[in-house]
């Protein structure tokens, strides 16, 4: 293909990409190096609020931005270096911690503790969504062609619903004495309050995730079961294998792309895992990379937020997942390689 | 439902948006208006669409949207809603108009109270005040001989005995969701304590025995709280006393109506109102306030449109046909057995919330640093100094102090 | 599996059978149980009793509930729609879509069966009961409590309908602008092997990974002042596109052209490069190729991608929130603004309400699309 009609073909969709996602990525790079604040002067103020009955009114010093002429606020730009990486990161605890040989007290650090959930939620989901994916699809498969579409079709339902109504009727269930905790407690005959200590919400929410994307990691895999080669099948049942040996030396090793291709996806969502943090109500217990990202970002009551530190915790989640994303990527350089 | 039925009512609300009904003049000029979605300012701005022309964006991002609208040019919305902590940043922008002139020829009915005036300019109008205060069960504190609470530490023992008692799941409720319903609460436990959280060069002043103080009370109170209270927030707490699982709460005085409607409620007349309880140093409560603003990056003209027209919206009409959905700062309201628990708190000394940009970044490290305290992660004494040094990272970063 | 050879012990089909069960039950349960609970009272809604929850005391008292016949005529009405759209859609479609428009034909036809079904369920249904019930005695009293009160509030009181619409312009808008901006970059990049090629697909992988909340807060001011900024260039009339449902189509377009690169790719990898090849020695340009032989075969994978851009433009709420304003709100932002505003227990169920009205249709679509998804996957839309 000649560049020029590739370029064709692809540069619409390049353009949009850059457009909307290179773009502000040079931003948010950009923004991780410097800070931009507004000027303040403290001035003397008499102001009068509203009270129940009658007005309070108070003189003190407030603290408010410079206008120009323009009335714009005047803001000063300042490169600072690898300061807000430094900030996010609080390197100096994190050696205090170490030294003192502390768990808890690198736990008290947000962006280690956050990491250190990221990362046991992203690989504590993926085997198991790996796993229940091949489960269902297999058990799909085995199924009377009758049924098999109805199955398909409630299986494919907690993919398909909205993620956050999806985390909001967990809450309706799981909260207080919510149906799914009454139930529980009947079973175990014991008071439950799941919400009230971190590892029953990191184990809510690992489940949840794990019922969201099972069904996609199945719904592939049965696809490609579909394609398994029958005759390799029925001379290994004349070889003798039996049905251990067929699945792993067969229809794995047949899955394989599907595999990889179903974890490569999962491991690029569980790693910003952010939906679970909010809908679970966590924020007390256990927080993720891209909460804390989120979290940096949003404006409090007053307006100001923290966008240098919000870009740089965003650069290291990146960093994170493109480490994670190394193996993959070297096994797709190698088929490029192959197929040229 | 029936299908008729939906046809029906489609057909009546058609007729009813056809009508402009009950508005003083007909509003000719293009308004919009960008506000919070709670019911008080559903009942303001379905009042000011009466006049015609105006169309209410009741939006929950608005405290995300406001700035950047009010800061283009020409403004995205003419009429926005704020409360005390989300008026700074428009404030400080630059991007809302003295109401002087406005209150001088069509506001000459606005009580001083509405008028939130800084230097002399009036930059807001106040329409309704909210704050936390004591809701109990009265047959229950009856059945075990109690006195209704005044201070906290009554309160406290108030819930040892009904925890002893054991006749309801737990004796308190309390809006300790982690973020800002976990600031909120330690912001009004701290101002009782008679504490300022910064001090005129924004320095955070919290470490001190004020601050532990407030602190070790929060970890009293939630030892008679249901044990998941870091995820409850007021319509949690509100539904735990609708449905009778607890007997006391400090709670917002805005969600005293619900506990007497008959329809979600299964202890109607059973909750009562009383004043905050106190602190060492004021009620363990906060001050707030909503109201309306009026945007300056628009025409004069369109300023009067929106000005008249909000007035409508806030008029005593309104107030009349939403008795119970705030407590109105507006002529003719009439407080009930609902509002006497506000009045009280008020009465007692209650503070109002000190909002400013420093406080808005200190509400924020408070509802974030809190829980580890409360769940045992940390000591109080960490857990306020590293609740300054977030404070600190974070008002360097915004440029509030060196 | 038909071969002797194959057939399983009746053990393992009872195994297979039951552990199926249990995972349907799982899977089905939430949204199952949300929907029970969006017709009841509030006090029936969230009480922990389950009994009280499917039966509804509380709303029983308040006067409305559901006979025996009701309930059997409307679980009829439900499965006999079911069936015949499984049944007879797919072909009804093949055999009167013009050639080229089936995707058009599905588009239309999907809209038809949900306007059929809710006018069976909610016009026709409640005539025929209201006739049967005084024949059927004792068959005709109500037994559950329910009432549809609360759909009402959602969608007539608080105008629903209109975020429904905005939802279908902004989905309709990204599905096809992100297939066809898709297609062609997919094809493109199968059918090249240079090392650009490569290192396009990575990059647009890194994109995929990309924490969404920092890349969206960054449109907020952009979007905003963009009167400002375009003016330059567009002069008077440059809009502003904060607020404009185009401007969160071309975010989400944007958002979602990895994926759809990387899956559309993998398909056509799967087409024998032999077809367009052999359309290129008879003389054709690539375009004219990709149109006169590849579009023909390309619909199964085109509508396997189409299903992932059109669940992520419906279910979006991080861009939507941010970027619309409440007038032209799609549905997601709008609920969750029911939930996060000072809410009543009542306005509660009415947010479960407008949560299942809006999984239905995710429902119909994955019922109708159900075989062509299976079949697009398996012609190898995904290949790693």
């Amino acid at each position: 293909m000649k560049p020029r009609v590739f370029a064709a073909f692809v540069g619409p969709s390049i353009l949009m990409m850059l457009l909307f996602i290179a773009f502000p990525l040079l931003s948010v790079f950009w923004n991780s190096f410097n800070v931009t604040q507004p000027v303040y002067e403290t001035v003397e103020v008499e102001s009068c609020t509203a009270g129940f009955l009658e007005q309070t009114c108070t003189t003190e010093m407030k603290t408010r931005p410079i206008l120009d002429e323009a009335g714009e606020i005047v803001r000063q730009t300042e490169f600072v270096g690898l300061q807000t990486y430094r900030n996010v990161l609080e390197l100096d605890r994190l050696g205090e911690a170490l030294t003192s040989g502390s768990w808890a007290a690198i736990q008290n650090i947000d962006f280690w503790k956050a990491l250190r959930f990221t990362i046991m939620f992203t690989l504590v989901t993926l085997p198991l969504v790996v796993g229940f994916g091949l489960g269902i699809a297999m058990l799909i498969n085995n199924a009377s062609k009758l049924i098999r579409g109805p199955v398909i079709f409630v299986s494919l339902l907690p993919f398909i619903i909205t993620p956050v109504i999806g985390a909001l009727s967990i809450n309706w269930l799981f909260r207080g004495d919510g149906i799914l905790t009454a139930f529980l407690e009947w079973w175990l005959a014991r008071d439950l309050a799941l919400f009230a200590q971190a590892w029953t919400i990191e184990l809510l929410m690992m489940v949840y995730r794990v019922w969201h994307v099972a069904p996609f990691a199945a719904i592939i895999f049965y696809a490609g079961l579909q394609t398994v080669n029958q005759d390799s099948i029925e001379s290994a049942v004349i070889d003798g294998a039996s049905r251990w040996q067929r699945l792993r030396l067969i229809i794995i090793p047949h899955l394989m792309p599907l595999i990889i291709f179903v974890a490569m996806i999962h491991l690029m969502d569980s790693y910003r895992v952010f939906e679970e943090v909010v809908g679970f109500r966590a924020e007390g217990y256990v927080i993720s990379l891209q909460w804390l990202t989120y979290d940096f970002l949003k404006p409090d009551q007053a307006g100001n937020r923290s966008i240098s530190r919000a870009s740089a915790s965003a650069m290291l989640t990146m960093i994170g997942i493109a480490i994670l994303l190394v193996p993959l990527l070297k096994r797709t350089w190698r088929d490029h390689k192959g197929t040229r | 439902m029936k299908f008729r039925t939906i046809l029906m009512a489609g057909a009546m609300t058609a007729i009813a948006g056809a009508a402009t009904a009950e508005c003083a003049f007909e509003n000719e000029v293009e308004l919009r208006s960008l506000t919070a979605g709670f019911e008080a300012w559903k009942a303001v701005t379905d009042a000011m669409a009466e006049c015609g022309n105006f169309t209410a964006n009741l939006d929950q991002e608005f405290r995300e949207k406001q700035p950047e609208a009010f800061a283009a040019d020409p403004s995205l919305y003419h009429i926005g809603g704020v409360a005390n902590a989300t008026l700074i940043p428009l404030l400080n922008a630059g991007t809302i108009r003295p109401l002087n002139d406005l209150v001088e020829k069509y506001g000459q009915h606005l009580k001083p109270n509405q008028l939130i005036t800084v230097d002399g300019d009036i930059m807001a109008i106040a329409m309704m005040v909210n704050n936390q205060h004591l809701m109990y069960r009265e047959d229950i504190l009856e059945q075990l001989d109690l006195e209704v609470p005044t201070t906290y530490d009554e309160m406290l023992e108030a819930a040892a005995v009904i925890a002893e008692a054991d006749v309801v799941q737990y004796p308190l409720g309390g809006t300790f969701k982690a973020g800002w319903n976990l600031g909120e609460e330690f912001v009004n436990m701290f101002l009782a304590h008679g504490g300022n959280f910064v001090d005129d060069a924004n320095m955070p002043t919290i470490n001190n025995e004020m601050g532990l103080a407030a602190l070790e009370k929060l970890k009293a109170t939630t030892e008679y709280l249901d044990p998941e209270y870091l995820a409850s927030d007021s319509t949690y707490v509100q539904q735990q006393f609708q449905q009778g699982q607890i007997a006391m709460a400090n709670l917002w005085a805005s969600r005293a109506g619900a506990m007497d409607d008959p329809e979600e409620s299964q202890v109607v007349g059973k909750v009562k109102m009383a004043a905050a309880p106190m602190g060492p140093a004021a009620p363990v409560s906060s001050i707030w306030w909503d109201g309306i603003v009026i945007a300056s990056n628009i025409t004069d003209e369109e300023a009067e449109a929106a000005f008249r027209v909000a007035m409508e919206g806030i008029d005593t009409e309104t107030v009349e046909a939403h008795p119970t959905a705030a407590i109105w700062l507006i002529d003719g309201y009439e407080p009930g057995a609902l509002a006497a628990g506000a009045a009280a708190t008020a009465a007692k000394g209650a503070r109002p919330y000190p909002a400013s940009s420093a406080m808005g970044i200190m509400h924020t490290v408070l509802g974030n640093g809190i829980a580890a305290y409360l769940n045992g992660e940390k000591d109080a004494e960490t857990t306020l100094a590293d609740i300054e040094a977030a404070y600190m990272t974070s008002a360097q970063e915004a440029g509030l102090i060196e | 599996m038909t071969s002797k050879a194959l057939r399983q012990p009746a053990s393992l089909r009872i195994a297979s059978g039951a552990f199926l069960a249990l995972w349907c039950l799982i899977a089905a349960f939430p949204i199952a149980w949300i929907t029970v609970m969006s017709f009841k009272s509030p006090v029936d809604a969230f009480d922990s009793n389950p009994l009280n929850v499917i039966f509804g005391p509380a709303t029983r008292a308040g006067g409305s509930g559901w006979s025996i016949l009701e309930i059997v005529l409307g679980l009829a009405v439900i499965y006999i729609a079911a069936r015949l759209t499984v049944r007879r859609v797919p072909t009804l479609v093949a055999s009167y879509s013009p050639g080229g428009y089936v995707a058009l034909g599905w588009v239309v036809t999907a809209a038809l069966v949900g306007v059929a079904f809710v006018l069976a369920f909610f016009g026709l249904l409640p005539i025929v009961t209201d006739l049967l019930t005084p024949l059927v005695g004792p068959l005709g009293r109500d037994i559950i409590g329910a009432t549809t009160e609360h759909y009402q509030t959602v969608w007539v009181d608080r105008g629903f309908s209109n975020n429904f619409a905005n939802s279908l312009i902004v989905t309709a808008g990204v599905v096809t602008i992100s297939l066809s901006v898709g297609t062609l970059a997919g094809y493109g990049l199968a059918r090249s092997g240079s090392t650009l090629a490569f290192w396009i697909l990575i990059v647009a992988l890194i994109f995929r990974a990309l924490p969404h909340s920092v890349l969206v807060a960054g449109y907020l001011p952009v979007f905003i002042n963009s009167a400002e900024w375009l003016s330059p260039i567009l002069g008077e009339n440059a809009p502003t596109l904060y607020g404009k449902p185009a401007a969160v189509i071309a975010v989400l377009v944007a958002i979602n052209q990895p994926f759809t690169i990387w899956m559309l790719r993998s398909f056509f990898s799967n087409i024998p490069a032999d077809l367009d090849e052999a359309a290129r020695v008879d003389g054709c340009s690539h375009f004219k190729a990709f149109r006169l032989v590849i579009m023909p075969v390309m619909w199964p994978g085109v509508i396997t991608t189409g299903l992932f851009s059109f669940l992520l433009a419906y279910n979006d709420f991080l861009v939507t929130s941010l970027l619309l304003d409440a007038s032209n709100q799609t549905m997601v932002p709008a609920i969750a603004g029911m939930f996060n505003r000072e809410t009543t227990t009542t306005d509660q169920v009415v947010a479960v309400a407008a949560a299942v009205s809006i999984t239905a249709p995710l429902f119909l679509l994955v019922m109708v699309f159900q075989r062509q998804i299976v079949s697009g996957l398996t012609a190898g839309a995904v290949k790693g």
